[in-house]
């Protein structure tokens, strides 16, 4: 089978999995959310018709009339018609408007910082294994241990440091509360400003992973033949690293991005916890606390759409930078 | 197993973790005691201090530590028996079983675990959710990274000779699976092991965090919950956040530094120090007189492998090269041919080195050369065809790109067309359509990568080519093909060329002159003629009658 179609069909299948469990873990789960979200959503004024607690009975289970499979079915068709539910927490929100307004600014601050994290740790870790045998190689121990801090102390630490004692930073949010969202300068620059330390914990816990690996990969591929061949041409030393022994030894951590970027997303929505940042981790705990189950799910569904869509993209990337891959499955 | 530093401070860290999380608890009394004097700093009776309540930070250490133990434990056992379950077993069943189970552990890496543990927490009413729940869930969402290598892993040990050997024999699943494969996997396991106790802690502590940890446990996670809801950081009482994230911290690198060790068990190339040393040591000045016609000379050349018992791998070899003329190289393997011919262009790696002798190539000095005018010389004036064409040619970059580099840097005026149509005609030199430009390695066939590989060695006409067992990985057609090839351009182009081959039949039909190698030294140097007529070492004549094929028609291999 073609490359792309067996990824194609590859990300359906993960994606069906994710929907799929995100339909079965309430049924599953002791406790009646459906009650819990009712008595919620009364307590905060909200009407409780039949046609709402039946939106949710299609999300969460009933334990009562309707089969299962009529449920599944009816719960696919909202899916797909991006029908989330009412969210409570955010009475009379729909599920749908709480994640826009907050998906954005969790997609370009984890999405930078792990780009970020990615570029230097693999650069790093490709001139650690080069330059082998020189003060370099401390830089690889150093960065494990920082990899093994929780994202979330990190965050503190660096609260603690760079925010109390020495007011270089702000405290917390995505924004100064003072300004309204918007495309302006000022609105943008003191989003960046905000959005510094986030980053840096981000950088600071994930490249330790890159840098270990890429280094790891370099010093192999610098026994490889290939490159006893660049020596042989006479090749400037930069181009033989860049081009030969780096070339090669970055496949792997392309190809292993799954792992890397998991991580990633799971530290980074509790480091959004520590700064109140306005995005989808913060939302998610605000569900959590409040049970409220139909937006818990929505986000769940909406990370992991994104993590198969960054993982969908690398793995494009790959069959790119890697003309054997495609021609391996074409075979297979 | 060698006791590197790195292991040793990695598992003496880690034990005093684990020791003051096991013995902590019982000599710091009772972690819950609410005392009336608030905050307090560390120092005199609380030795790290009081949390806002007057409760021990000490005390609350030592139980939170055992407790994130407990459950690192816990899940790292579950996580490793499930990633074992897809991993090894489906490898090594195979066929479809392999096949949903790769793609099963594939979509569990994929979604990202701890949304998913905090979805499932989150629907866990708060009473119902215990120690082992919540173990039970981080490893059912931590297991997926360690299937995938371990399956990687086994898939190729379950092709190796023994294990294939041990099949065949009849012996059960279970026993080969057992007794041939997991012996083999256990550092893999160990690190998968480690490396999963500590994601457990990590993805523990976060959940604990957020609060949505196991009810009424004690872990290092609760204790942070607990200072950040007391207002640790605000009131900069960093004596209550700082320990239970150090600690964490501490365990984690100190298990990172065991799984660098267990990395270089492993992958040998990581342990070998490779310092890159001088290459060359007490080049001798004198520079020996020069034969008539000679563009290469080696006067008693000797090159040690510098290991702990050093190795002497070329012994006092003097070597003339003529313009034009093939120079064979013949000996077993390992007797030093190859790091003969790598020692004359300084391509031999480390712990290798050149103790004594001269290398001259024309009126250069070749050992004396500097770094940069060494790059500028090699492929220039000499060029070499390696060993095993497969892994010679970069995998990942098309054939014109490799043939490109090599103008691109000596001849950097060049433009690009010319660049283009130069890289065109070498290939058709050696008999390769100029649209294979295009083309990958591994879309080309042996004989085909090899003849790149010679390709790529005429781009520069230099006036030396050294090729270190061009033909042996081919078939007897193609060998012949490519050894016609080489004669060819040898009379066309004039470079003189520097031939090693086990096979010395082949030599006495390709070269003029001819080395015997036997244990790093030239036992005889010779014409072919007279190597073939009149062999004076015994280890030639038994070289000779080792081929039966020459007692034949010896004179059917070039045509």
């Amino acid at each position: 089978m073609n490359y792309y179609l067996r990824k194609a069909a590859f990300y359906l299948a993960a994606l069906w999995a994710a929907v799929t469990l995100n339909f079965v873990i309430p049924r599953m789960l002791p406790g009646n959310p459906v009650d819990i979200l009712m008595a919620k959503l009364q307590q905060r004024g909200g009407t409780v018709d039949p046609a709402a607690r039946k939106a949710y009975e299609t999300l969460l289970g009933t334990g009562g009339d309707g089969s299962v499979v009529q449920e599944y079915l009816s719960y696919l068709g909202n899916l797909l018609r991006g029908e989330l539910g009412v969210s409570v927490s955010a009475f009379p929100a729909k599920v749908s408007d709480v994640i826009a307004d907050s998906l954005p600014w969790t997609i370009v601050l984890v999405g930078l910082s792990t780009l970020l994290s990615f570029l230097l740790g693999v650069g790093l870790g490709a001139l650690v294994g080069w330059k082998r045998g020189t003060w370099l190689d401390s830089l690889v121990p150093a960065t494990t241990v920082l990899s093994a801090v929780p994202y979330f102390w990190l965050a503190l630490i660096l609260v603690a440091l760079l925010s109390t004692s020495l007011g270089w930073f702000p405290l917390n949010g995505g924004y100064d509360v003072v300004l309204d969202p918007g495309w302006d300068g000022e609105f943008l620059g003191s989003a960046i400003y905000h959005g510094i330390l986030p980053a840096l914990t981000i950088v600071i816990s994930s490249i330790g992973g890159w840098l270990l690996g890429m280094r790891n990969m370099m010093v192999s591929a610098m026994s490889e033949d290939y490159v006893l061949t660049a020596r042989a041409k006479g090749l400037k030393n930069s181009r033989i690293m860049i081009r030969y022994a780096a070339r090669n030894a970055v496949l792997p951590s392309v190809a292993g991005f799954a792992i890397s970027l998991g991580f990633v997303v799971s530290g980074s929505i509790v480091t959004e916890l520590v700064f109140s940042y306005p995005g989808i981790g913060s939302k998610l705990l605000q569900a959590v606390q409040n049970n409220d189950y139909a937006l818990m799910q929505g986000i769940f569904l909406v990370i992991t759409i994104a993590v198969l869509g960054a993982n969908l993209a690398v793995d494009l990337l790959y069959g790119l930078i890697d003309a054997r891959t495609r021609d391996r499955s074409a075979v297979s | 197993m060698t006791w590197s530093p790195k292991l040793g401070a990695g598992l003496g860290l880690a034990a005093l973790i684990v020791l003051f999380g096991l013995f902590g608890p019982l000599v710091t009394g009772d972690p819950a005691t609410i005392r009336d004097i608030g905050l307090t700093p560390p120092g005199g009776e609380h030795l790290l201090g009081t949390t806002v309540t007057g409760q021990d930070i000490l005390a609350q250490l030592a139980h939170a530590t055992r407790g994130s133990l407990w459950i690192g434990l816990l899940v790292g056992v579950m996580a490793t028996l499930l990633s074992g379950v897809f991993g090894i077993f489906g490898a090594y069943a195979g066929g479809a079983v392999d096949e949903v189970f790769s793609v099963f552990s594939n979509v569990m890496l994929v979604i990202p675990g701890l949304p998913l543990v905090i979805v499932i927490a989150g629907f866990v009413p708060p009473d119902q959710r215990g120690t082992g729940t919540i173990s039970l869930v981080l490893a059912l969402t931590g297991w997926a990274a360690a299937a995938r290598v371990l399956r990687a892993q086994t898939l190729s040990l379950r092709n190796r000779d023994y294990v294939a050997a041990a099949r065949v024999s009849g012996e059960k699943t279970w026993r080969v699976i057992c007794v041939e494969i997991l012996p083999n996997l256990l550092p893999i396991l160990a690190s998968q092991f480690v490396f999963a106790v500590v994601l457990a802690i990590l993805s523990e502590a976060g959940l604990s965090f957020l609060g949505l940890g196991a009810a009424n446990s004690s872990t290092l996670g609760t204790m942070l919950y607990y200072a950040q809801n007391g207002f640790a950081l605000q009131r900069e009482a960093w004596w209550w956040f700082v320990p239970p994230g150090l600690i964490i911290a501490l365990f984690g690198g100190a298990l990172a530094l065991v799984n660098f060790s267990i990395d270089e068990i492993i992958n040998p190339r990581l342990r070998d120090k490779a310092r890159r040393r001088r290459d060359v040591v007490a080049v001798e000045a004198e520079v020996a007189p020069v034969e008539q016609d000679a563009v290469l000379t080696v006067r008693n050349l000797n090159v040690v492998y510098q290991a702990t018992t050093p190795v002497h791998a070329v012994k006092d070899v003097s070597l003339t090269l003529r313009r034009g003329e093939i120079l064979g190289l013949a000996g077993e393997s390992g007797c030093g041919k190859t790091t003969l011919a790598y020692a004359i262009n300084r391509l031999h790696r480390p712990p290798a080195e050149v103790t004594s002798g001269s290398v001259t190539f024309d009126d250069v000095d070749v050992l004396a050369l500097g770094p940069e005018e060494l790059r500028e010389f090699r492929w220039v004036r000499l060029s070499m065809v390696f060993q095993g064409a497969m892994n010679s040619l970069n995998p990942v970059t098309p054939i014109r790109a490799q043939l490109q580099d090599v103008l691109r840097t000596h001849r950097p005026e060049m433009s690009a067309p010319d660049r283009e149509l130069r890289c065109a005609e070498v290939l058709r030199l050696v008999g390769v359509d100029p649209a294979r430009l295009g083309s990958h390695p591994h879309e080309l066939s042996g004989g085909m990568r090899q003849r790149v590989m010679i390709a790529m060695a005429l781009l520069l006409d230099p006036q030396v080519m050294i090729m270190d067992e061009p033909t042996t990985a081919l078939d007897v057609l193609v060998q012949r093909e490519i050894l016609n090839e080489i004669k060819r351009l040898r009379d066309e182009l004039r470079f003189a060329v520097v031939f090693i081959t086990h096979d010395l039949p082949l030599l006495l039909e390709l070269s003029d002159r001819i080395a015997v190698m036997r244990d790093g030294e030239v036992v005889e140097y010779a014409t072919a003629e007279d190597m073939y007529l009149r062999p004076q070492h015994p280890y030639t004549r038994q070289l000779l009658a080792s081929f039966p094929s020459l007692t034949g028609d010896a004179g059917a291999l070039i045509t």
